[in-house]
């Protein structure tokens, strides 16, 4: 990001940019850079507080005053979580019954069935809020039946598609906008099941607690045994 | 994000070792109107899109380095995501567009005056590159040049 800041000031744009990492911009050099101590994901400070998100948009804004660059400032209020558990950081009480499916420790349903139990919750909350972060495989999520058993047998092994899929998509990378599509639905149900669930805990439920967390888990690891460059890179997207 | 110094030990070796471009000098164009006048546009690396558009893929020509053009009057539900990364928390932007992406924010600010008004469109890139070179040579002066022509004065970049 910190390049494009580069490219578009040396086409004659003004350029005010927010940075993640403070080291980074260093480094690169951009004309303007607001250092935020948020943690990845979190560009803006705190979802839904549309004040905050102002200050830390002034406090980027106000660095048009200086007269020359690189103009580096530090936000100075932190907000949040500074970390996110990973898959392979929770205890997953998951185990697979051998035949595809696999089963969790959340009242042993499988995947298929915790998007059923979980679709009252994630219709609520599109209803209520508008909008909803599911959507990359353009499938409607009536229909994410057909992708757990997608991913279930890609999980098994090569030779799983969709009829979804399109022709300039490859599998893998279909696999991944799958498992997109599914942890949004999740996640955004949980938080209407669970208002009051801290990011940490959504996570820990996730990986640690549903089928579907560990159907995922179990195609990165798929991918991981195979030695390709290119499935790793798809894998490290899913889980790690 | 927080300091390096108080992530955990992998994390902060990678981001010790990620190979950022480093450069010695700083391309430097103040804004030559008041703020109040500028013509803003968001440049994200958040990897976003609309909901029709195509998500982000290695694959497709262009791969990383592609970008997708989100008109500014783009309702938020509309807007997806489909970075590349899961080393940052989607629950935020699961809450909030703006978190990463703040098109009302910026709207918000065009009404009450605070700056002049937005561009036709915002643009977004997928982020977290190892090699930006493309990004530096090609498609970035691309949307440099579409900025221009749309009249945009400041560019509000947003990381994920």
């Amino acid at each position: 990001m910190s390049v494009l800041a580069r490219v578009f000031e040396d086409a004659g744009l003004t350029t005010v940019a927010i940075a993640l990492v403070r080291e980074h911009a260093v480094r690169t050099r951009p004309p303007r850079a607001l250092w935020v101590p948020f943690y990845f994901g979190y560009a803006l400070g705190k979802p839904n507080d549309p004040e905050f998100q102002h200050q830390v948009i002034a406090a980027a804004l106000e660095m048009l005053n200086a007269d020359s660059g690189p103009a580096l400032a530090d936000f100075p209020e932190d907000a949040g979580p500074i970390g996110m558990p990973q898959a392979s950081e929770v205890a997953a009480g998951v185990s697979s019954d051998g035949d595809g499916k696999v089963g969790s420790n959340d009242g042993g349903l499988d995947a298929a069935d915790t998007l059923t139990a979980l679709r009252p919750y994630y219709e609520r909350w599109v209803e209520q809020r508008g909008r909803t972060a599911v959507g990359v495989t353009g499938i409607p999520q009536r229909r994410f039946r057909g992708i757990v058993r997608f991913l279930e047998a890609y999980a098994e092994g090569d030779g799983a598609d969709m009829d979804a899929r399109p022709a300039d998509v490859t599998v893998p990378q279909f696999a991944r906008y799958c498992a997109d599509d599914l942890k949004a639905f999740c996640y955004e149900a949980r938080m209407m099941q669970r208002p009051n669930d801290a990011e940490p805990e959504l996570h820990r439920w996730f990986w640690g607690e549903t089928a579907v967390g560990a159907l995922i888990d179990r195609i990165t690891q798929r991918l991981n045994a195979t030695g390709d460059a290119k499935l790793q890179a798809t894998a490290y997207g899913l889980s790690r | 994000m927080p300091r390096l110094e108080v992530l955990a030990e992998v994390q902060r070796r990678m981001l010790q070792f990620f190979p950022c471009m480093e450069f010695d000098d700083t391309p430097w164009s103040p804004l030559a109107m008041p703020l109040s006048e500028a013509r803003a546009a968001i440049v994200t690396t958040g990897g976003v899109h609309l909901r029709d558009d195509r998500p982000f893929n290695r694959d497709l020509p262009g791969g990383e380095s592609s970008y997708r053009i989100i008109p500014s009057d783009a309702d938020p539900a509309d807007v997806v995501q489909s970075h590349f990364s899961i080393g940052f928390d989607r629950t935020a932007i699961y809450r909030d567009l703006n978190i990463t992406y703040p098109a009302d924010r910026m709207r918000e600010l065009a009404a009450q005056g605070v700056i002049g008004g937005l561009g036709a469109n915002h643009y977004s890139f997928m982020g977290a590159l190892r090699d930006c070179t493309a990004i530096a040579e090609q498609t970035g002066p691309e949307v440099a040049r579409r900025l221009k022509d749309e009249g945009v004065n400041l560019v509000f970049l947003t990381p994920t």
